[in-house]
């Protein structure tokens, strides 16, 4: 079955399963290794993650990219996919344009990269367009910064199916993947909740918020009877690059699920999967591409909350719902649902929306630094912000994955096995 | 009152039980649904001394506008000081004390 992508185009699937194929095709080719970087969006490229496009940009893309924020046909893009090489590397190689050549990742094949351009591009105006900033602090400038001097262009044929190891195995679905699990669950209407988070309350309620806004002119009668339910919340935990005190991705995906399995949603309207992307914390703009991938995913909408991908204060707190709804609605195929925040209300003795709750003075804001802290003094929160059962998984993955710390830490960085892997062909 | 940048120590109910029977139930402060936590004040100087001496913090300005991420172990030696003084003023002889190694 042929599925419609973001922008109404077909859904990219760029992948050679068959391996005696996959054998023949890269037979003979230059091979070039990949970054993790750069290998984790080639596998991106090839899913259709990042429907329409079909490869790494090519110049004028990236340009219309950053002072557009579309593609050359018109699309709505808002960051670049740029495969990033210096000279020495493409004297090394021998590239030029018109070759194919095999990107290996742990020394094995991972995809075919047809090159049809090689560039340059001013990283200071790119940055300054991406992420309206110049300072190198920003976490995604910096990474534009470490870009090499040259970059490459052109289509991307995976030939080799990463190996996700556990315990992320069972969350990493592509995006025909994804189309295929709604379908035998028969929703209709799919609300994502972005996620690098492991889930407090204030969290928690925003997903119910978020559903009900979606759900909200449709049928309730099969919501009566568990199992029928025609609506569905995906959470999407984005798996990728990590900095020094982040949730380790194992703690947010295990909690994740928790919330689930621990009867705060029901089993029939709430899913957990993974998508592999370094976050740029490019703030409206990545909150744009965040909708791009899930919309490839099959989502018809798409929760935004207070400080959606943002870092430090490079934006305001509602600058990509701003962003967002500056879209002709034709444009981006999934309806985003804007929330505020929820907070504890003592008077309430309850978890309320900040925008509906009238002990204003009083309210108690959730906060994540302030969560982590309560977690890095080992206290166990009160469950009307943290449900115990997610404090114990979080507990658990830190010792069998965290050695020892649910954050990420240098030791973590050194030691932790990737996500995924390229197995031998 | 001079701006001040805190020191967030949260307390589990074995140490509130230990806060309150040496009559320091005072310095809690409530937060988030009943939690305890002491708010260890930090001037600016203080701060910028402590996030020196622990690269691994942070002074979230954006926030909670608190220095974060200090380890478990760096924040028990402060509760200690506090505990043994029966004040929060312990900022600088605990600066003092990690500077003589």
């Amino acid at each position: 079955m042929q599925y419609t992508g973001h922008g109404g185009k077909p859904l990219v699937e760029r992948v050679i399963t068959d391996k005696a194929e996959a054998k023949k095709k890269i037979a003979g080719l230059k091979t070039m290794p990949a970054s993790r970087q750069m290998a984790t969006e080639a596998i991106g490229i090839a899913y259709g993650f990042f429907s329409p496009i079909e490869g790494f940009m090519k110049k004028a893309d990236v340009e219309t990219t950053c002072k557009k924020m579309e593609l050359t046909d018109g699309t709505i893009w808002s960051i670049p996919i740029v495969y990033d090489i210096s000279d020495a590397e493409i004297a090394q190689y021998g590239l030029k344009v018109g070759d194919s050549v095999l990107l290996t990742y742990d020394g094995n094949p991972l995809a075919i990269f047809d090159i049809e351009e090689i560039y340059t591009y001013d990283k200071e105006s790119m940055a300054q367009d991406v992420y309206g900033t110049k300072e190198e602090k920003h976490p995604g400038v910096k990474r534009t910064y470490n870009y090499k001097d040259k970059f490459l262009g052109g289509k991307i044929t995976l030939v080799n199916e990463p190996k996700v190891r556990e315990p992320f195995t069972p969350y990493f679905l592509t995006p025909r993947q994804h189309r295929q699990k709604f379908a035998e669950k028969n929703w209709i209407k799919i609300v994502a909740h972005q996620t690098r988070n492991v889930p407090h309350s204030g969290h928690e309620w925003l997903m119910k918020h978020a559903y009900i806004a979606a759900h909200g002119d449709s049928p309730v009668e099969q919501m009566e009877t568990m199992g029928k339910a025609i609506s569905g919340i995906l959470v999407n935990c984005i798996v990728g690059e990590k900095r020094v005190g982040d949730y380790i991705d194992e703690a947010i995906v295990l909690t994740q699920d928790e919330l689930r399995k621990s009867g705060y949603f029901r089993a029939d309207i709430h899913m957990v999967t993974m998508t592999f992307w370094d976050m740029r914390y490019a703030g409206p703009r990545e909150a744009v591409h965040h909708s791009i991938i899930r919309t490839n995913l099959g989502l018809t909408h798409h929760m935004f909350g207070r400080d959606h991908a943002g870092v430090g204060t490079y934006y305001h707190s509602y600058q990509a719902h701003h962003l967002l709804m500056s879209i002709p609605k034709e444009k981006l195929n999934i309806t985003p649902i804007y929330v505020l925040e929820w907070a504890y209300c003592p008077h309430c003795g309850e978890v309320t929306c900040i925008g509906l709750c009238g002990h204003w003075k009083e309210l108690q804001k959730f906060s994540g630094t302030k969560i982590r802290s309560i977690i890095m003094d080992e206290v166990k929160p009160t469950r009307l912000i943290f449900r115990p059962e997610v404090f114990d998984v979080v507990m658990e993955a830190s010792k069998k994955y965290g050695f020892g710390s649910p954050f990420v830490t240098q030791e973590y960085l050194q030691k932790a096995k990737p996500a995924f892997s390229i197995e031998p062909l | 009152m001079a701006e001040t940048y805190p020191i967030n120590i949260w307390i589990n109910e074995e140490r509130f039980n230990s806060l309150q029977n040496a009559g320091l139930g005072k310095l809690l402060k409530e937060e988030l649904a009943g939690m305890k936590v002491l708010i260890v004040p930090c001037t600016a100087e203080q701060r910028d001394k402590v996030l020196q001496l622990f690269p691994m913090a942070k002074y979230d300005a954006a926030t909670t506008k608190s220095i974060e991420l200090l380890p478990k172990k760096v924040k028990d030696q402060i509760y200690d000081m506090v505990v043994k003084k029966k004040s929060l003023d312990v900022m600088d002889d605990f600066i003092k004390l990690v500077e003589k190694g």
